[in-house]
């Protein structure tokens, strides 16, 4: 099998010639084919090296280029970005709570389950909520907030006295490394959403 | 350096047939990783990509807009489909993993990963992503041509000999390259900050009550330690992206590689995140050693014949 050929799978039976019973003709024209195969496959390669290095190296110089090629990445599903921890770790612990209040004014909480209070077959199954809460309530994820408070409100839902208004709360504290893990401070609230549950919302 | 030496070199690297013996295993790792994966979020299925999930899919097209190759926006949304097609993806990833119908397999096993990455953005890791980019270039490899069912059905057929016949190694090459960006670019975001250069990167790490998993020796947790670990990952990060390439250093910076998964998935509860990535360190073993180890492995345990022929002996 000639190097040209590529992932190419012979067909024929082991042991049976393969180009060597060819006309001349027929072996010219195949080695074209592979040359043209080959020249196929460096193109793709080239390319995906180009769009790759474009959309992943994080640098602002490739920005341009990044948006170009922003189409093709999210399209192919090569879309990557390997920021963990980094450019710093994150310096807060946080966690989320859901308030679910009903028509007739009880309050309920909900709590996204936080890892540390898991056992560690829950911690390893459940770890994409860790991932989930920790990105949730970034601006840029505001549009989905609604669909986070319907989803909770469906855990209380009752037909004598259904969920009227559902609140996301953070909860974060500062990490101070010095510090030990029982000096870190009380977590602050922040309600980042609150709105009220329209009809139909928990279909 | 001319431009004949350049492409001599390309065609070399990219196109010299090799064993695929190495994308076999590659292939069955892969699949054990992507099966895992599923089975992991078997629970979860409906309350993530279900028709009441979490977040709905006009919600996340809304935030991350664009055409994308997602098999949610064609399937009706009706929970019995979407459960139907994570039996799908699951057995196509098992599939994968046995070398049946290997191609197809692959390309089916990709677009399952890529839809269940991009029906909710939110929560995905570097694991995720690895798979999925590692699947793409595994739909173009001979990832059937050892190891495999497949083999076995072309041996028993007589369409194949007991030889394995050298592959060009292209798309393994890309895995290989997907790898070693991902510790480069790693390498490079964290220098970016200011944390990971001071040393102190790792100490914020450790107080990640979320992400902890076992405990971590008390002697590891001093700040000097820490500071030599956070630098230490650096200097690995870079190696595993740049210094890999050099043969005389390939093999001590994958067992440097190992060492530091190991610790990360003890350390930190992420999970699969290690395994998806050491997955394809395999790639980077050379064929003619990998072989080597086997025959020993035959010799000690007395392989019987179809074994084997499964991996047969590769051509050089």
């Amino acid at each position: 099998m000639s190097a040209a050929s590529g992932n190419r799978r012979k067909k024929g039976r082991p042991g049976k010639a393969g180009n060597q019973t060819l006309p001349s003709g027929s072996q010219d024209k195949n080695l074209e084919m592979d040359a043209l195969r080959r020249g196929a496959i460096s193109a793709f390669i080239l390319f995906h090296l180009v769009v790759i290095a474009c959309f992943a190296v994080p640098t602002k110089a490739l920005a341009g280029a990044k948006e170009m090629v922003l189409p093709y990445m999210r399209w192919s599903g090569l879309f990557q970005s390997w920021d963990m921890f980094a450019p710093d770790p994150q310096s807060v612990n946080s966690y989320l709570k859901a308030v679910v209040i009903t028509k007739d004014r009880h309050i309920k909480v909900w709590s996204f389950p936080r890892m540390e209070e898991l056992s560690l077959w829950q911690r390893f199954r459940q770890e994409r909520y860790r991932k989930f809460a920790e990105v949730l309530p970034q601006q840029q994820f505001a549009p989905i907030w609604p669909d986070v408070a319907r989803h909770i409100a469906r855990f209380f839902n009752s037909q004598s006295d259904p969920p009227d208004k559902v609140l996301l709360i953070q909860f974060q504290s500062e990490i101070d490394p010095k510090a030990g893990k029982s000096a870190e401070p009380t977590p602050r609230p922040n309600v980042f959403y609150d709105d009220y549950l329209q009809p139909g919302d928990l279909q | 350096m001319t431009l004949r030496t350049v492409v001599e070199a390309w065609n070399r690297f990219f196109f010299k047939p090799q064993s695929p013996v190495p994308i076999a295993l590659f292939r069955i790792l892969y699949g054990i990783c992507a099966s895992t994966t599923i089975l992991l979020l078997h629970s979860d299925w409906l309350n993530w990509y279900g028709v009441h999930s979490w977040v709905s899919l006009s919600s996340m097209r809304q935030i991350e807009p664009g055409m994308r190759l997602n098999l949610f926006t064609v399937m009706p949304q009706d929970d019995r489909w979407i459960a139907a097609f994570f039996w799908v993806c699951l057995l196509s990833a098992v599939l994968l993993t046995l070398g049946v119908w290997t191609r197809l397999t692959s390309v089916a096993t990709f677009l399952c990963l890529a839809s269940i990455d991009q029906r909710n953005l939110l929560m995905l890791h570097g694991g995720d992503t690895f798979l999925r980019v590692a699947g793409f270039f595994l739909m173009f490899a001979p990832a059937g041509a050892a190891l495999s069912i497949d083999r076995l059905v072309r041996l028993r057929r007589g369409l194949e000999g007991p030889e394995i016949e050298p592959r060009a190694p292209w798309a393994q090459r890309m895995i290989q390259i997907e790898l070693a960006f991902m510790y480069f670019t790693s390498f490079w975001w964290k220098m970016k900050g200011h944390s990971w250069l001071d040393g102190t990167a790792l100490q914020y790490v450790l107080h990640l009550h979320s992400i902890t998993r076992f405990p971590v020796p008390l002697w590891i947790q001093s700040a000097v330690v820490l500071k030599l670990g956070a630098w230490f990952t650096l200097v690995l990060e870079f190696s595993l992206g740049v210094l890999i390439w050099f043969r005389r250093f390939r093999y001590p910076l994958l067992l440097l590689g190992l060492l530091f998964h190991l610790s990360i998935d003890y350390a930190l509860n992420l999970p699969m995140f290690s395994w998806d990535v050491l997955t394809a360190y395999i790639l980077f073993v050379d064929p003619s050693d990998l072989e080597r180890w086997w025959r020993g492995l035959v010799r000690r345990f007395q392989a019987t014949g179809p074994q084997r022929q499964l991996l047969g002996s590769a051509k050089r």
